[in-house]
């Protein structure tokens, strides 16, 4: 799974919207999610497997039924990658700001 | 208050992780490795138990292994002890799989269930709880050091 894959799945409002309804509720079967979409069922399956492929969904056998999770790592690690990087840098630039200018007043 | 629905009674996280089996069974089994990552924790996998140190070297929990199959699988129970609230609720179960990939990496996979009567611990583990864990874990096997500090 690469951030290419996790980006082009969250460019979908249909995939971010079955995210949320496991980031609601997890563990659903197929059946399940489809009942909440205005969508056919195979819709729904080709939506939940771009999301299995981008690693933020993963599905696991229990019983006879296939249960859908929200796996939420692939969002931390490009939280971590790409907003962490420029919010710190957003937030030392603001601290340089207040020193420089506490300097000037001082 | 939340209701039953809301509480995630079963948490599937998963990463690939670049790294062997058995670099990660032994990230997950011995206290210098999990210092690094696992909120300052030093939890050690021996000997059929699972000792939880904190910073000071204080036991924080001793439990036993449900089951070990180095370096594929290993499943414990889990209770909150670093909180009393938490640690009143009924033990849950915290499971570790370990696949190695062709391409010399690994898919570590947790799922954290039998929380269907320990909301508070639920609420704790989700979300941040438990990724910073992973996150902090394929950080220090992929670069050799900490995600924080």
């Amino acid at each position: 799974m690469d951030d290419d894959q996790v980006f082009k799945a969250l460019a979908d409002s249909t995939r971010r919207h079955l995210l949320d309804r496991l980031f609601e509720r997890d563990g659903r079967t197929l059946t399940e999610l489809e009942s909440e979409l205005e969508m056919t069922r195979f819709g729904v399956m080709k939506h939940l497997r771009v999301l299995e492929d981008a690693g933020l969904v993963v599905t696991r056998r229990q019983g006879r039924e296939k249960l859908h999770f929200l796996n939420p790592v692939p969002i931390r690690l490009i939280h971590d990658r790409w907003i962490d990087k420029y919010t710190e840098h957003r937030v030392a630039a603001l601290a340089d700001l207040k020193t420089q200018l506490e300097e000037e007043t001082a | 208050m939340s209701t039953v629905t809301e509480v995630h009674t079963t948490q599937v996280y998963q990463v690939f992780i670049k790294a062997s089996p058995e670099q990660i069974w032994e990230a997950i089994t011995k206290p210098e490795f999990t210092a690094q990552y696992f909120y300052g924790q030093a939890i050690e996998v021996a000997g059929g138990r699972r000792t939880w140190r904190n910073a000071n070297g204080e036991v924080v929990t001793d439990e036993p292994v449900i089951e070990a199959e180095p370096p594929r699988r290993l499943v414990h129970s889990w209770s909150s002890a670093y909180d009393p609230e938490m640690a009143a609720e009924p033990e849950s179960r915290v499971t570790w799989e370990i696949e190695g990939q062709e391409d010399g990496s690994a898919l570590l996979t947790v799922v954290h269930d039998g929380l269907e009567n320990s909301p508070k611990t639920a609420a704790s583990v989700s979300g941040p709880g438990w990724m910073l864990v992973l996150s902090g874990l394929k950080t220090l096997l992929e670069t050799g050091k900490p995600l924080a500090g």
